[in-house]
């Protein structure tokens, strides 16, 4: 008897093992083990018009590896599609917001730092943030900020702070974001509370502005506002900075301005998916991108803030990182937790007014 | 059937020039030069050209080409036998099976694509072609079972029986009789059905993977971050093709009201 | 041996309509009954608190102004497509190209459609430039981005599916009851409010249902063309699938929506379906 609890125990732990190794050597949960070797193809999971047109092929070029690239439109919409399953996609960009849920639904794969070694160029102001203290899970890809995009030749003086949105002067000719987090988030910082306030009175406040704010808008639009404040449809627009900049290249006269009461950052950071394929090709495309070369032509296509602080001096149109005091003025935006449901009432409220 | 009054025609005529002036509008304009603005400065082909250059489109066109033709073929196939089965099989259950024919046909799309997302999430199917061909043939089958039934109906049963008089058994006469007279509604059903497919936004917005866009999710996309001329020439290639496809659903269907 | 063939032959068009259309929806049904997990999904349990929810004065207020538009644009659309459907039918030898014209922007996508409002519809769109080139206006209308434009879409992108039926049932008309009205002394109005519109009763109720369904799940429409300002009772039940990650409580608010699609339905099913 006790041989043969010893025999199934023997198969157990064998099948046990076999299983363990048969598993596709996807991103394994023990970040200091290596990986196999590197893998012939990889799937990469952006936001549109994010990335240089000779990135991908610089990379393929250099490591032979064949890359799938698609592209989604907002955080939600990656999520949601990540979710589901089995996606095939190696690489993500969330923002960093997102992280707490994607790591709650078990998403995100730890990286392996033995291959990732350019860390050392990203900024301090980008290193060990707060969404990733320990830096096991991303690698910064662009940081942004939320502010006010206009036009200098139809608005004559820069709108000042988030105060804009209620000045009749410009009815029916200024735009906010077609994002409840963006649009209650300015209302907050109007007010001076917090970026992610979950206390109701003052979500209330903000919901109540922001309808007062609605009778002036044109129309809730994110990036795509682009276009009409080309055309001159739009005159004044809640954009983030490198949306403003792609127009300002169509349009000289658009110009971005930080509101003085302050405003949201973000940082966008790759993360490597749990059910990866691919996950050594992945890795290889994360040094890739540490490149400081590399860095720099994304940054100049996308118009966004690069972390990566030698390709500045690479750049043709450098997005300088914030002061100290423009610091002081922004906030990171992050997991709402139990407080989703309040923000979300108050923004179909908003869009229901 | 006499003569309608004046007002009658000037209506109907301002009726047709809203429903078609849109597309027409918007297909002019995909020759113009200019990028912005309604005012037209030459003739180009650019636009067009520059579809062929771009991967997404290129993708796009292919992901709706192989969803169309695998949804087309099976939805054909499921709803001819169906339609078939209904014109001859029992009467029992007659009144449920119209109702879950019809439901598919009523129900918002909305409703329709995500329950399929609910579904497919529920399951752990990975979101791709696989699950956009599976609700295009689930929103499909309805209509081709409409248009085959209704080719059957005006079908003559009798050469099929005289077929059978004649020594014929049921499977052969319904192969050489009744199928190629059923031909020309089967081949609009798939004519209709394949539209269907090419032109569908909403559901398969739901249902969609990563990877697997279909040409209108990306005009969708397109169509949200800018308006340019692109999005009109990409458009009028998908109008010209749906024109085409309905121009012989139209000669091959059943003839209504006659 | 017909009666099995025909069972065998009915097979796999129920399990496909079953499996993926029928299940769908009792999915949905069953999401809309569960706890809401912390990211979205769902967790395991009963509750109505998604229904409850519903009850709102908000959430009845997106279904209630939904209803509203959608019952415009029906209106619209009778008003516009009845006499479409009659000139048709009176058209002789033109019919057939007239019915394929109807059913030709029936079947491009919507999605095209849409866009092709928008288009029009801009501040530097055709219908702007035409206004200010004929010097009528010297300003560009705001035409895009509000209700106006969303009915204005909604109407363009369904009116073929209201003409379609009526035109079945007008077609259908027995031209000599009209005679007997006119040799019987009724005018022109008496003859089309006694006879015709009566006659035409199940067409125009299939027209109505076809119009007023597709309108009441609309999330497009309003998204492209309203500048995402109103919230329809479409783009809450996608902002829940979306942004909001709130399965359950847009599942209610699907299961809600087929609600009404059944019971605006029932009436209909009731008489046989003749116009399809």
């Amino acid at each position: 008897m006790t041989t043969r609890r010893e025999v199934l125990g023997g198969l157990g732990a064998a099948l046990a093992v076999a299983w363990g190794c048969n598993r596709r050597s996807a991103a394994s949960d023990d970040p200091a083990l290596p990986l196999g070797p590197m893998e012939t193809r990889l799937a990469i999971y952006n936001w549109s018009d994010y990335i240089a047109p000779d990135t991908v092929r610089g990379f393929e070029r250099e490591t032979g590896v064949r890359v799938t690239y698609d592209t989604y439109e907002s955080n939600e919409e990656m999520f949601a599609k990540l979710q589901a399953g089995a996606s095939g996609y190696d690489l993500a960009v969330p923002s960093s917001y997102m992280l707490p849920a994607m790591r709650a639904s078990n998403l995100l794969a730890p990286l392996h730092g033995q291959y990732i070694q350019g860390r050392g160029a990203i900024a301090p102001l980008f290193r060990h943030p707060p969404f990733d203290p320990a830096e096991q899970f991303t690698v910064p890809w662009q940081w942004g900020i939320t502010g006010i995009a206009w036009r200098r030749d139809l608005v004559r003086t820069a709108p000042s702070d988030w105060g804009i949105f209620f000045d009749q002067r410009w009815r029916g000719r200024m735009t906010m974001m077609d994002d409840g987090r963006e649009v209650l988030g300015a209302m907050l910082k109007h007010r001076g509370r917090p970026l992610n306030d979950a206390e109701a009175a003052s979500l209330a406040t903000a919901k109540a502005d922001a309808i007062r704010a609605k009778a002036n808008l044109r129309a809730y639009k994110s990036a795509p506002v682009k276009a009409d404040l080309i055309a001159g449809d739009v005159w004044i627009a809640q954009l983030w900075n490198g949306d403003a900049a792609q127009a300002a290249l169509d349009q000289p006269a658009i110009s971005f301005v930080l509101p003085g009461d302050g405003s949201a950052i973000w940082t966008d950071s790759f993360v490597l998916l749990r059910d990866a394929p691919h996950p050594r090709a992945a890795h290889a495309f994360l040094e890739y991108i540490l490149r400081p070369d590399v860095a720099a032509k994304v940054a100049d296509a996308t118009g966004y803030g690069s972390p990566n602080a030698p390709a500045l001096a690479r750049q043709r149109h450098p997005v300088p990182y914030p002061s100290p005091e423009e610091r002081s003025r922004l906030e990171y935006f992050e997991d709402l937790g139990a407080a989703t449901e309040l923000w979300d009432r108050a923004w179909t409220e908003i869009k229901s007014a | 059937m006499r003569r309608a009054p004046r007002s009658i025609v000037a209506l109907t005529t301002l009726g047709f020039i809203t429903m078609h002036v849109p597309v027409l509008v918007l297909a002019v304009f995909s020759f113009n030069r200019s990028r912005y603005g309604a005012s037209w400065e030459g003739f180009t082909l650019d636009w067009y050209r520059r579809l062929a250059e771009r991967p997404d489109i290129l993708a796009a066109l292919k992901v709706s080409l192989v969803v169309g033709g695998l949804s087309t073929a099976i939805a054909t196939t499921i709803g001819t036998l169906f339609a078939v089965g209904m014109t001859r099989g029992p009467r029992r259950g007659a009144a449920w099976l119209e109702s879950l024919v019809l439901l598919p046909i009523v129900t918002p799309e909305i409703v329709m694509g995500i329950g399929l997302l609910a579904l497919f999430a529920t399951l752990g199917i990975a979101l791709g072609i696989t699950t956009i061909v599976i609700a295009h043939v689930a929103f499909s089958i309805p209509f081709v079972i409409v248009v085959v039934r209704a080719r059957l109906a005006g079908m003559d049963r009798t050469l099929e029986e005289a077929a059978m008089t004649l020594g014929a058994t049921g499977r052969s006469a319904f192969l050489k009789v009744t199928l190629p007279l059923l031909w020309p509604g089967i081949i609009a059903a798939a004519l209709l059905a394949f539209t269907m497919s090419i032109d569908d936004f909403v559901i398969t917005f739901f249902v969609a993977g990563p990877g697997s866009s279909t040409l209108p999710l990306v005009i969708y996309a397109m169509a949200r971050r800018a308006v340019e001329p692109s999005i009109n020439a990409v458009s009028t290639l998908l109008v010209a093709a749906s024109t085409l496809l309905i121009l012989g659903f139209d000669r091959l269907s059943p003839r209504r009201g006659s | 041996m017909s009666v099995l063939r025909g069972r065998w032959l009915l097979a796999p068009g129920v399990f496909w309509l079953v499996a993926f259309f029928a299940i769908p929806v009792a999915v949905l049904a069953g999401t809309s009954l569960m706890p809401r997990g912390i990211y979205g999904g769902v967790t395991a349990g009963f509750t109505l608190e998604h229904y409850s929810r519903f009850l709102d004065p908000l959430y009845l207020g997106i279904l209630a102004r939904t209803l509203l538009l959608s019952a415009i644009c029906t209106a619209i659309c009778l008003l516009a497509g009845y006499p479409v459907a009659l000139g048709i039918a009176r058209s002789g030898r033109w019919k057939n190209l007239l019915l394929f014209l109807v059913i030709l922007p029936l079947w491009t996508s919507f999605l095209v459609r849409t866009y092709a409002m928008i288009f029009l519809l801009r501040d530097h769109g055709l219908i702007n430039e035409t206004l200010m080139a004929l010097g009528i206006t010297s300003a560009p209308l705001h035409l895009l981005y509000t209700r106006g434009a969303v009915l204005a879409g909604l109407v363009y992108g369904l009116l073929p599916l209201m003409i379609l039926p009526l035109y079945t049932s007008l077609e259908k008309l027995d031209p000599t009851l009209l005679e007997a009205a006119e040799v019987l002394g009724a005018r022109p109005l008496s003859r089309f409010w006694r006879v015709i519109l009566p006659l035409s009763l199940p067409g125009t109720i299939a027209g109505c249902l076809l119009v007023f369904i597709p309108s009441l799940g609309a999330f497009l429409t309003p998204d492209l063309l309203g500048g995402a300002k109103d919230m329809m009772i479409g783009s809450l039940i996608q902002n829940q699938f979306g942004p909001a990650r709130d399965w359950p409580f847009g599942s209610a608010a699907s299961v809600v929506v087929m609600v009404v699609v059944l019971v605006a339905m029932l009436g209909w099913l009731r008489r046989r379906p003749e116009v399809l």
